[in-house]
Order: C-alpha cells, then structure tokens, then sequence
C-alpha cells in the first residue's frame, strides 16, 4: 500500500565530539501514516517526537533507515512543495508583520503575486491576526506567533502537514480553532501528522496514534480502539424523572449488572470557550487574536461525497446553462476577471499537484486548447458545470480541477476503506 | 532565481530593520561632512583634498568592510541559532539557493550603500575648490596634479648581471667574503652586489649627465603635458638642503644622430629641496613620433655632490592618461571587489561556525589582509633555515589572504595616478573570480550537506 509517510527502521544517534555514540533519540522506528489520515505521534519530552519530524524533512539525516515522504525524498523541494511544516517553535522573523512574513514564505514557494496575496488575506482571516497584520511578529505573544507559523504551513495548500506541537502556547480557544482547523483539514483530504505531550489534544482529532518513548513505538493503533472499554456501556438520557431512574436500575440488575447514575460533567475546555464566546458577542474589547474560524477557501478540498456532488451539479446544472459562463463567477475569496487562466499559471508555477504531475500536465494541456465559446455548449456541460460549482466551493476556480478530484477521490475512498 | 531574491530581500530587510545598517549610514553621514570641513593636509587646496579623498575613502572602506563582515554572518548564523532555517529548508528552495540569496543581499546593499558614500566623497570633492579661496598656482597643481589620471612610466631595470658576477668571482678570489659579509647566503650576497651596481647607475657625480628613456609614452596632445617627477638623495648634504639640475626632456635620438631637430627638446634648469618628490613639466610635444621620448639630467657642478635617484621611486615619467572621474569610479569598483572578497568570507564562515567564532575569523583574516604587505615582508627577516619552513608553509597560506593594502584606491588617487582598467579587471579576476569564488563554492557546499537543525535530545 502507497503510505502518505512512511519510516523504515529510522534510527537517529547523537554521538559526542569524538563520534562516541550519545543517544539514541529515535530507534528503529516503522512508521506508517495513510494518505488522509490524522496521525499523532504522542510522547513525553525528549521521547524523540521532534527529531522524527526533522529526520522526515531533511532537517536532520538519519543514522540508519530511511523515510519515504509522499512518495520521496522530504529534503526533495519536489515534495516539500506539497508538505506543510510548522517546527516545535513558531521561528519567524521578527522584523517582518505577518503579511510580510507570509508573503516572504510564499515566494519561497514561487506563488506568483495574485494568489499569493489572495491566500495571504485569506489565511491572516482564518488565523485571525487581520487586525494586528501591521505589527512586527516580534511584537507578538507566543499564541499569535504560533497562528502565523500555521498560516506560513498552509501558504501552499499542502497535501500532508507536519505540524509539531501546533498548540503549543495558545490560549484554549486556540487550542481549539487550531483542532477544528485540523479536523476540517482532514475533511479536504489533507494528511496530518502532528506531534503533542497535550493527551487531549490528541485524543480529539487524531484518527491513530503512535505513543513514543525512548525513540521507539511503545504503542500503536486507532484512538477509539485503544481506549475503548468493551466491557462497558454508557448512556446519556435527557433529564428524566426519578421513577424512570429506578425502572431502569431494575432493568441492569436483572442483567446482573453493576448500574452509575449521575449528571455527567462538562469538560472545562467546552465550558471556557463558552464562556469566552459569551463575553464575545457583548464585544469587549481585546488586543489579542480574533478568529473568525472561516478556513482559507483555497486549501483544496481533496474529499466530496459523490452523491452530495451530484446532487450540487444537477440542482446547478440548468441555471449555470442559461447564466453567466461559470469561469466568471464571482469567486468568493479570488476576484480575479480571468480566475481560469490564473489557475492554470498556479498550477503551473506552484507545482502543488495531489497526483502524480504527468496527468496533471495532460489536462491543463487540453483544458488550454479548449475553445472558451463552447465550453456551455457542449455536451459536457455537465461537467463543465461541476467544475464552476467546485470552484464556488473551493475558492479556486481551476479546469483541470475535475480529474483531480476523481483521482483523490479514489484514493481516499481506498484509504477510508482501509 | 526568484526564489534566491526572495532571501535576499529579506537579507536587506534584516539588515536596514535591524538597524546594523542604519548605524553605519549614520555613522559615515555624520563623519564625511564633518572631515570635509576639517581636514587641512598641509594647509594647500590640494593637501586638503588628497587628504579627504584618502580618508574618507579609507574610512568608508573599512566601515562597509566590517559591515559586510557583520552582515553576512549574522544573518545566516542567526537564522540557524533562531531557527527560522528550518522553515525556510523545508521549502521548495535548494539550499544552495538560500546561500546565494544571502549573498546578493549583502552585496547588493553594499552596493548601494558603496554608491551613496562614493558619491558623497566625489561631490564634495569636485566642489571643494570652488568655495576655497585658493590661488591660481593652487588651482593649476590641483588640477594636474589631483583631477587627473597620470600614467606613469619607470625606467626599465638595467641589466648588471655580468658586472655582479665579475664583483662576486673578485670577492671569492679576494678572501674577503667573510670579513664584508658575515653569516650569509650567496643569494644574499648577490642581491647585495646588485642592489650596489643598480645604484651606481642612478648615480650622478659632479659634472656627470644621466639619461633615462622611454618607450610608449601615449600621450602626445600637445595641450597636454608630461610630468618627471624625481627625488633627489646625495652623499654630502649641501647647506641649503637643495641641489641645481638642468634637465633635458624629448627626443635624445636628435643630439646622438645630429639629424636635425623634429620636435622640440625642452630645458629646465632649476633648484630643488633634496629627499622630496618635485615635478618637471613639460609640453606632451617633447615626445617623438613613436612614443619615445629620453630624459637627461646633468648633475651641475655648483652642488659639490653626487646626486643619486633612489631605486624604488627615484624617477618616474608622468602623463594624463584619463580622467579623474573615470579613475574615481575604478577606485571605488577596487572597494567593491574587497567587499565581494568578504561578502564570500563572510557566508563560508557562517555556514559552520557560530556568530561570535565566524565574526573573530573574519576580521582576524580582515586585519591580516590589510597589513599583508608587512607580514610578507616581516617573514623575509627570518633566519635561512626558518625560511625554509616558513616559505614551503605560512607564506603559501599568506599568499591566499586578499591582499587589501596592494589594491588600496587612495594610493591612485591621492598622487593622481592612474588606476588602469587592466590592474582593476587582474584584482577582479583574482579577487572575485577566483578566491571569492572558491569560497562561495565552499560555502554551498558545506551548507548543502549539513545537518540544519540544532540537535536537541
């Protein structure tokens, strides 16, 4: 099977000056992460959490073994142009605002200027650092330096993002924005694989878990498997009357079975964020961060439901037909005139392609040749149509899209199978 | 590429945002006006501008040299320490291509900056003159001996190997070898012997007429002129410190065939102060057809010594050969190509050591570059067996070090002289393509295969 990540007995020796093997940070360590798939690497400190990131980029090279990233090599800026990458501690630069720092990372990738200030506006809206986008990111507090060094790893729309500790220093609304960022990431499709000491964290959003200690894998599987107690059942009811109450103690004691009634407890992260939403909405003022929680539009959604899909294209498919060509749809986060031809150069330049480039270079080709005119009246309209409506959904407005999409879809219905 | 500038921009952004460049802009702002007002030389128009251009060029120089130093190592040393290398090595970038970026940067802001104090220098330079009040004899020396871009010619060496053969056969013959030259080497005793008939040659006694000529002179405007600068020493010191000469310059060929008189032979008969430079200027006509043109001096007999022109710097013929302008600007291109020299240093030390190490490095081999000259020359003094050693070792590694004081601007352009195209393009080619380039190289290489992360357990 084709592993988004994969480690193969990677090992990793300090050694002192005289090359005397040290310690052994990570040891032997088999590690493989499904294409879309939340995968937390769990561990107390110096566990080797954070070296086994660094290993999988390049950052640092491994003593024995080897990684396989998305099919190659992590160091490969290939590969690193679909990796997203947020180290243990959000290094930035402190003389630029966070409009420059991103900007500055998105050259890096060789965005060309239009979409690199659309995904600019977009990611400061989602990580909510609009307001205070002027001030230098030295002038920031650790949680909004931490939002900024998301941003900086969703800049190029990765398919797999490495994040380490990615809630490290933030306030427990951040913590939480940064989970529901991560799970609706998942949702588009996206691998992540996260490293976290903070157990709720992970046990929220990660679909598998690896728990390190010493270097190696102490413990491995799906989060709901592991910590599931067969032997118990659990059921929360509505409040209901004292009599119902003993009916079904009743019920229990004829299984012959012991029976807990109480009122379950809030957890104090739900509890605080809304208490904190409260004070919000009679908008008291703050100098911190204000996220409006409104994921960046252009990060590719990877995953549609076909039939959700099909129902979108047949209610559209009439008005689209008499309407304005899709192409020249408003697009809600690009206001591009010419969104196709954009694409296309995107595409082109940024080298981000969820499949292998060959194909993708296949249809931006024939997209290209296709006369404008008649791309409505055709008999695939239908199609035509579901890529104007993909583009409503996804902020990007591309005509090589619909490919990919069947493609990833296939992919990911294989690794949801799996 | 654009991936490259993309690190360079935000090499100038660090450097002028965190102020290390706002420092020395300020620095030099403050200090070039200010010496411009201060500065008197030896009290002439000329004085005070040789000396301002020399300081103010020595001063820029060195301030942008330490600049670079600073600039180049900080900001790679702190990217690794910080740690914002490891967001900027997981991008598509090559590493090869983060190391370049730095690089432009620095250069180009040393550019920039190197543009900005150059044209302060020359600005203030050029209009000196006009808001001193200087007499028109101050006006005319300044103008051919400052705004000018003087060629100079030296005689050729003589040849006096078979006189020092025959001296050197005579002394072994004659026993006295020990007794005249105790403890040393028979090349030592040859260059001795040379350096003595060489001398001789430049010697003339009472009555005596010296000639030197020259080939090649290209100047022959005859609004133009040529200059002989020369320096006197003698063996007896008269009582006024100055000796008479009559001079002759132009084409000798006419005296010694008698074939009648084509262009014109020029004479100066004169007095000058002994053990400083003085000047002979004649019309650029005195030279023939073909670029020759001989100069004779005729030592009178009213000195009562025999005068001598010392080796190094006793004669020389002089001839503007460009503008000062033109040379200004080759000078200011000779900055930069130390500048690059660093820039290259600078990134090779960064690239693994940590910022304090890299910075002591770089000015330590900084410092030793521009007192190149004196170490070389200090390592000549050392015993025979000493030398052996040190020549087949330090001397090669001295050799590699840039050597700063032999491509100083301000020795062209303090005296006026001209600093060729050619001179410039051989530092350029030495300095720049080649010792520079092999650094970079190294540079990219090192940082290609190193392990970029702090390592932490």
């Amino acid at each position: 099977m084709d592993y988004a990540v994969e480690t193969i007995s990677l090992t990793k020796v300090f050694s002192d000056w005289w090359g005397r093997a040290k310690v052994y940070a990570v040891d032997d360590l088999n590690l493989q992460i499904r294409h879309n798939e939340v995968y937390g690497l769990l561990g107390p400190n110096g566990s080797g959490k954070t070296t086994t990131l660094k290993m999988l980029l390049g950052l640092l090279y491994p003593t024995k073994g080897r990684s396989v990233v998305l099919g190659g090599d992590g160091a490969d800026p290939k590969i690193n142009s679909r990796v997203g990458y947020l180290p243990e501690e959000s290094y930035l630069y402190r003389f630029l605002n966070a409009r420059e720092t991103l900007d500055f990372y998105g050259r890096l990738f060789g965005l060309p200027a239009k979409v690199r200030q659309m995904r600019i506006e977009a990611l400061l809206d989602m990580v909510g650092l609009k307001a205070v986008a002027g001030r230098p990111v030295g002038t920031y507090s650790k949680g909004m330096a931490r939002r900024i060094g998301l941003a900086q790893a969703l800049i190029n729309d990765p398919d797999l993002l490495i994040l380490d500790e990615p809630t490290s220093g933030l306030d427990p609304i951040g913590t939480r924005q940064i989970k529901d960022l991560i799970l609706k990431l998942a949702e588009r499709g996206k691998t992540v694989l996260l490293s976290s000491h903070l157990l709720a964290d992970v046990e929220d959003v990660c679909d598998r878990i690896a728990i390190l200690y010493g270097g190696r894998v102490q413990a491995q599987g799906k989060v709901r498997e592991l910590l599931q107690q067969t032997n118990k059942r659990q059921i929360i009811t509505d409040t209901i009357s004292d009599g119902a109450v003993e009916r079904i103690k009743q019920i229990v004691q004829q299984e012959h079975a012991e029976c807990e009634i109480s009122s379950p407890m809030e957890k104090l992260e739900t509890f605080f964020v809304r208490t904190v939403a409260e004070a919000q909405q009679q908008a008291r003022p703050t100098s911190g961060a204000v996220s409006t929680t409104h994921i960046g539009e252009f990060l590719t959604p990877q995953v549609q439901g076909q039939d959700v899909l099909e129902k979108l294209v047949s209610l559209h498919v009439s008005q689209e037909v008499s309407s304005v060509p899709a192409t020249t749809e408003p697009v809600p986060a690009d206001e591009n005139v010419k969104p196709k031809l954009n694409e296309q150069l995107l595409e082109k330049l940024t080298k981000v392609p969820a499949q292998p480039e060959t194909e993708r270079v296949g249809t931006s080709q024939t997209a290209k040749t296709e006369p404008v005119e008649s791309e409505l009246s055709t008999e695939s309209d239908r199609d035509e149509v579901r890529r104007g409506i993909l583009d409503r959904l996804t902020g990007r407005s591309t005509t090589d899209n619909k490919k990919s999409q069947q493609s990833d879809r296939q992919t990911s219905e294989g690794a949801d199978n799996g | 590429m654009g991936r490259a500038w993309a690190i360079a921009v935000n090499t100038i952004k660090q450097a002028l945002r965190m102020k290390v460049a706002v420092v020395f802009l300020v620095l030099l702002l403050v200090l070039l006006p200010v010496m411009a007002m201060s500065v008197t030389g030896d009290g002439t128009l000329k004085g005070r501008l040789q000396t301002f251009v020399s300081y103010g060029l020595s001063l820029t120089s060195l301030l942008l040299c330490l600049f670079t130093i600073i600039v180049s190592i900080y900001s790679i040393t702190s990217d690794i320490e910080q740690g914002q290398i490891c967001t900027i090595v997981t991008k598509p970038i090559r590493r090869f291509e983060i190391i370049l970026g730095k690089f432009i940067g620095v250069v180009v802001l040393d550019i920039v900056l190197l543009v900005i104090f150059a044209a302060i220098i020359y600005a203030v330079v050029i209009y000196m003159p006009k808001f001193s009040k200087a007499s028109e004899d101050d006006l005319a020396a300044v103008k051919n001996e400052f705004y000018t871009a003087r060629a100079s010619l030296v005689p050729a060496e003589i040849d006096v190997s078979k006189e020092v053969a025959a001296d050197f056969k005579k002394l072994v013959e004659s026993q006295q070898m020990e007794q005249l030259f105790p403890s040393s080497t028979q090349d030592e005793i040859i260059a001795s012997l040379t350096k003595r008939r060489r001398l001789e040659k430049q010697a003339a006694a009472v009555g005596q007429e010296l000639v030197w000529e020259f080939n090649n002179v290209r100047q022959r405007d005859p609004n133009e002129s040529l200059f002989v600068r020369f320096k006197y020493d003698v063996s007896v010191d008269p009582t006024d410190s100055q000796v008479w000469g009559r001079w002759l310059v132009g084409d000798y060929r006419q005296i010694r065939t008698g074939s009648g008189f084509e262009t014109a032979i020029y004479r100066a008969d004169r007095k000058d102060p002994i053990r400083t430079f003085r000047e002979v200027e004649v019309p650029a006509d005195a030279v023939a057809e073909d670029g020759y043109v001989a100069v004779s001096f005729y030592n009178v007999p009213l000195n009562n010594t025999v005068v001598i022109f010392p080796l190094e710097d006793g004669l020389e013929v002089l001839y503007k050969a460009d503008t000062f302008t033109a040379n200004y600007i080759r000078g200011v291109l000779l900055i930069l190509c130390r500048l690059i020299f660093l820039a290259c240093l600078g990134v090779l030390a960064a690239t693994f050591l940590s910022f304090p190490v890299a910075i002591l490095l770089c000015i330590v081999i900084f410092f030793m570059g521009t007192i190149s000259g004196f170490i070389l020359e200090s390592f000549g003094y050392l015993g025979a067996n000493l030398s052996l050693l040190y020549s087949y070792s330090i001397k090669l590694l001295i050799e590699l070090l840039p050597r700063f004081d032999q491509i100083n601007p301000t020795k062209f352009l303090v005296p006026g002289r001209l600093l060729a195209w050619g001179f410039l393009g051989k530092v350029f080619l030495i300095m720049v393509f080649v010792k520079a380039t092999v650094l970079l190289v190294l540079a990219l290489l090192i940082f290609s295969f190193r392990e970029i992360a702090k390592i932490v357990v």
